[in-house]
C-alpha cells in the first residue's frame, strides 16, 4: 500500500471538483484537528470554530497541495496557523479576573482544563464514550486486541498481524468486525441522540 | 454480506487498501450519505478509545460541509489568484530544523535574521564551523556521562546546554521585562512557525 | 566579607538606592568614540511615535510626566505585577519570524516565588523556579538542568529603575488606548545609545500587566513581541500547576553544587576596565554551573533596565593551547558572546544588541590577586 493513498485518493477528487469527498476528509480529521487546537485555546467551542476555519483555509488551498507531502501533515500546518492567528488576534478580553477561584484544576499543559461544553453536548459525548467503551468490552478478545492495537497503538495491520501471529487479511477482517459490532451500538446513541439533542436544545 | 466488498472502508480509513480499489471507494464514499456517517463513526470510535477531549459528537463536519457547499467548485477557481499568503508554504524553520537536529541545535551558531540589523551591531568576530566538522548531537551529549564532555577538537561544538546554563544563571538577574523575553525566546525552539511580520490585531479592536 | 555576603550587600544597595551605588561603583569611563550621555540624541526616534492604532479621544498627546501618571511609575508598577502577582496565561512570543506560543504561571505564596513557563509547541521545554532551584526541562535534548540559586538571593525586581535609568532612556507615555477591549497606557523606552534596547510596552490600567510588549532597536523597528492571549489572575494557584508535563525517563540531568565552591587556587578578582555610559556592577559572585565543578565567577552589569552577566571561569588544560576562538551567540533578542582572555573563559549574556555583550566582555580584566585577598576572605 502506498501510503496515504486513501487520502490523496479523496484529495484528488475534491481537486476536480468533488465537494463529497471532502466531507470524508473532515469527519476522518476532526477530532485529532480538535485536540490540536486545544492547545491553543482552552474553550472547546471555540477550538471547534478554529478547526472549522482551518478545514475551510485547506479546501481553499487544496489546488496547490501537491502531494509532497501527506495531507494530514500538510492540514496540520494550517491548523496550527490558524490557531496562533487565532489566538494572538482575538477579539475579546484576554483578561479574565477570577480572584476567588480556588480550585484544583489540573494544570496540564496541553490545556487539559475541564471541559466546559454545554450539559447537553457533554451528556451526549458521555454517552458515546461510554457506548464504546462497553461495546469493547463486550468484544471477543481478537477482535479487541486488534482494534486496540490499531487505535490506541497506531499499529499497521503488518505490525498487528506479527503481534498476534496471523495473516494481514485476518487482521482486516478482525479490524472490520470489531468496528462494525461496535458502531451496531454506537447507531442507536447517534440516531436516537439527535433526536435527544432537539429535545434538550 | 461480502466481507471483503464491506471492509474496504475500514481498510481504506486505516489506510490499508491498495490505491486502485481506494480510488473506486472514494468515489462511492463521496456520494453515499450512509457510507460517510459510518465512516464518520469509525473516526469517532477511535477517538472515543483514545479517551481524546473534546466534544465526540461534533457538528463541525456537518457546518464545514455546509460553508463548502456555497463556495464555488475549486476546478473552477484552479487558475485565479487565489493562493493564500504564506501558511501552506513549507515553514522556512523546518529546513533549519533539519540542520539544526544534526548539529544538535547549536544556538551559538545559529543566524539570526534580524527584522532590521542597526548597522553599527554588526558582528565582526563571529565564527562559521562548516557543518561537517560538528559532531551530532547523540554523540556530544551521550546520556551516560554526567559533565557536560568537552571536544578540544571541535570547540565550536559547545552544547547548548552550556548556553542554557549561562541563560538561566543570567535570568535572575534580569528585569522582569526582560527576563520574559529572554526566557521565552530559550523556550521556543526551531520548530516554530514561520511569521514574517509581528502578528497585529484586527483595527476593529481598538477603539 | 564572604563572597556571598557582598553579592547580597551589593544587590540589596541597588534595589533599596540605587543613587547610593553612584559612589561605590568605580568610575567607568565611556569610550571616546561612542556618544556620552550628555549629548542629545540626535533624531528622534521612531519609537516615541504612537503605533499605528485608532486611539480613544481622551488619549493624551506624548507627555514626559504628570504627576498621577508618570512614564517611570507605570513601569515600576508592571515590574511590581510581574514580580509580586499571581497570574495563568498564554501568550505569542515573536522573534526573527517565528511565532511560538508559551505559557506562564507565576505564584508568590509565602515569600516564596514559584514559577514556570512552558513552550506549546514542538520543544516542549519548560522552565520552572520553586524557591531557590531553577529548572529547565530540554526534552530535545534529553537534558534537565537543575541550578540551586542561594537562598539569600532578594525577591525584589531586580534591576530597579531610576534617576540614572533616564539619562541613557527616554522614558515616556505616548498614548491611552485600547487593546483587546483593555484600557492600557502605552509607555516606551527609547535608548539614546545604540548599546541598547528599546521597549514598547502596553500596560492594563487595572493589572499593571504588560499585555503587549515590543523590544525594538534603536530606529523603533520591532525585534522581539509577546502579546498575550489570554490572562487570569487567580487568587490561589496549586502546588500541581507547577509540575512539568515532560517524562524525564533517561534524561540527562545537570546539576550544580548549591553554594559557592570552596577557593582552590588564589582566584583573581575580575572586573571590566571599561563599560558602556550608564552600565555599572551590580552584583558578583561565584558559582558553580549545572554539569560542572569548576568555579565560575559571575558579575552582573546593569544601566537600571537592561542587564549583562559576565561569567569567569578558568579555561581547561586541555584547551589552554587553542587559539582564542571569539563565539557570538543569539536568545532569541538577548546576546552572547564568549572569548577567551588570560587563560579564562569569559562569556557574556543579557538583554542587549550584540555588540554591547562583545564590548563589556572583551574589556574583562583579572585585578592582582594580592590587591583583593583581603577582599576575598
Amino acid at each position: 500500500m502506498s501510503a496515504d493513498a486513501s487520502d490523496l485518493s479523496l484529495v484528488r477528487r475534491v481537486q476536480r471538483g468533488d465537494k463529497g469527498a471532502f466531507d470524508a476528509l473532515v469527519l476522518k480529521y476532526q477530532h485529532k484537528l480538535v485536540k490540536l487546537v486545544m492547545r491553543y485555546v482552552r474553550n472547546p467551542a471555540e477550538a471547534e470554530d478554529i478547526a472549522q476555519e482551518a478545514f475551510i483555509k485547506a479546501y481553499r488551498a487544496l489546488p496547490q497541495f501537491r502531494g509532497d507531502s501527506a495531507f494530514y501533515t500538510w492540514l496540520y500546518r494550517i491548523a496550527i496557523n490558524t490557531a496562533k492567528n487565532a489566538v494572538v488576534s482575538r477579539d475579546r478580553s484576554p483578561i479574565e479576573y477570577d480572584l476567588d477561584r480556588n480550585s484544583e484544576e489540573s494544570y496540564d499543559m496541553q490545556g487539559r482544563m475541564k471541559d466546559s461544553e454545554t450539559p447537553e453536548g457533554l451528556v451526549l459525548t458521555e454517552e458515546i464514550r461510554s457506548t464504546v467503551n462497553a461495546a469493547i468490552d463486550a468484544l471477543p478478545e481478537d477482535l479487541r486486541t486488534a482494534i486496540v492495537l490499531r487505535e490506541l497503538e497506531g499499529l499497521s495491520y503488518e505490525e498487528i498481524a506479527a503481534a498476534m501471529a496471523c495473516p494481514v487479511g485476518t487482521v482486516r477482517s478482525r479490524i472490520f468486525r470489531a468496528r462494525e459490532a461496535i458502531d451496531r451500538r454506537l447507531r442507536e446513541v447517534f440516531e436516537g441522540g439527535l433526536g435527544r439533542a432537539e429535545e434538550l436544545g | 454480506m461480502n466481507e471483503e466488498l464491506d471492509s474496504q472502508l475500514s481498510a481504506m480509513f486505516d489506510d490499508e487498501l491498495a490505491p486502485e480499489e481506494c480510488e473506486l471507494l472514494a468515489r462511492r464514499l463521496s456520494r453515499d450519505e450512509q457510507l460517510k456517517a459510518r465512516w464518520g463513526r469509525y473516526a469517532v470510535i477511535g477517538a472515543a478509545i483514545r479517551s481524546e477531549r473534546g466534544v465526540l459528537n461534533a457538528a463541525l463536519a456537518g457546518r464545514v460541509s455546509a460553508v463548502i457547499l456555497a463556495e464555488p467548485a475549486l476546478a473552477a477557481v484552479q487558475g485565479a489568484r487565489r493562493a493564500p499568503a504564506r501558511w501552506w508554504q513549507p515553514l522556512a524553520g523546518a529546513a533549519v530544523a533539519a540542520v539544526g537536529v544534526a548539529v544538535g541545535s547549536v544556538l551559538w551558531l545559529r543566524a539570526q535574521a534580524p527584522f532590521t540589523a542597526p548597522p553599527s551591531a554588526q558582528l565582526t568576530a563571529t565564527v562559521s564551523v562548516p557543518a561537517a566538522a560538528l559532531l551530532p548531537a547523540a554523540a556530544a551529549g551521550a546520556a551516560d556521562s554526567y559533565v557536560v564532555p568537552r571536544a578540544p577538537a571541535v570547540r565550536a561544538m559547545v552544547p547548548s546546554t552550556e548556553l542554557a546554563n549561562y541563560v538561566v544563571a543570567h535570568s535572575v538577574f534580569s528585569s522582569p521585562v526582560g527576563r520574559r523575553n529572554l526566557l521565552s525566546a530559550f523556550m521556543a525552539s526551531e520548530s516554530g512557525t514561520a511569521a514574517e511580520e509581528p502578528p497585529v490585531e484586527p483595527e476593529g479592536n481598538v477603539r | 566579607m564572604s563572597a556571598s555576603e557582598r553579592f547580597i550587600a551589593l544587590t540589596l544597595a541597588w534595589t533599596v538606592a540605587g543613587a547610593a551605588l553612584a559612589g561605590e561603583a568605580s568610575p567607568e569611563s565611556a569610550p571616546a568614540h561612542k556618544t556620552s550621555p550628555d549629548q542629545a540624541p540626535a533624531q528622534k526616534t521612531s519609537l516615541d511615535q504612537a503605533p499605528a492604532q485608532k486611539t480613544s479621544p481622551e488619549s493624551a498627546p506624548a507627555q514626559k510626566t504628570s504627576p498621577e501618571s508618570a512614564p517611570a511609575q507605570w513601569l515600576e508598577r508592571m515590574n511590581r505585577a510581574l514580580t509580586t502577582r499571581n497570574y495563568d496565561g498564554t501568550f505569542s512570543h515573536w522573534h526573527g519570524g517565528q511565532v511560538e506560543m508559551l505559557r506562564i504561571i507565576h505564584r508568590v505564596q509565602d515569600g516564596t516565588v514559584s514559577e514556570r513557563l512552558a513552550s506549546l509547541d514542538g520543544s516542549g521545554r519548560e522552565f520552572i523556579r520553586a524557591g531557590p532551584s531553577l529548572t529547565c526541562y530540554l526534552p530535545d535534548k534529553r537534558t534537565v538542568l537543575v541550578e540551586q540559586r542561594p537562598p539569600q538571593e532578594s525577591l525584589v525586581g531586580f534591576p530597579a529603575v531610576n534617576d540614572q535609568t533616564a539619562s541613557f532612556y527616554d522614558i515616556r507615555e505616548v498614548t491611552h488606548t485600547r487593546l483587546n477591549r483593555r484600557d492600557t497606557h502605552v509607555i516606551t523606552v527609547s535608548p539614546k545609545d545604540e548599546y541598547r534596547y528599546g521597549y514598547r510596552l502596553w500596560i492594563d490600567d487595572s493589572t499593571a500587566m504588560p499585555l503587549k510588549t515590543q523590544l525594538c532597536d534603536r530606529r523603533g523597528h520591532v525585534i522581539e513581541q509577546i502579546v498575550f492571549a489570554s490572562l487570569t489572575l487567580p487568587a490561589h494557584i496549586p502546588d500541581s500547576a507547577f509540575k512539568p508535563d515532560v517524562s524525564t525517563a533517561g534524561f540527562q540531568w545537570l546539576r550544580n553544587e548549591s553554594g559557592p565552591p570552596a577557593p582552590a587556587a588564589a582566584t583573581l578578582a575580575w572586573n571590566a576596565m571599561r563599560l558602556p555610559p550608564g552600565f555599572r556592577m551590580a552584583a558578583r559572585s561565584a558559582q558553580t554551573l549545572p554539569g560542572s565543578a569548576d568555579p565560575v565567577d559571575h558579575l552582573v552589569f546593569t544601566d537600571g533596565l537592561a542587564s549583562v552577566s559576565v561569567f569567569v571561569e578558568a579555561q581547561r588544560r586541555e584547551q589552554a593551547d587553542q587559539p582564542a576562538v571569539p563565539e557570538s551567540a543569539a536568545v532569541g533578542s538577548s546576546s552572547a558572546f564568549s572569548t577567551v582572555i588570560d587563560g579564562h573563559k569569559i562569556t557574556a549574556v543579557g538583554e542587549v544588541p550584540p555588540d554591547t555583550v562583545r564590548f563589556i566582555a572583551s574589556q574583562l580584566k583579572a585585578e592582582e590577586p594580592a590587591a583583593v585577598s583581603s577582599r576575598r576572605r
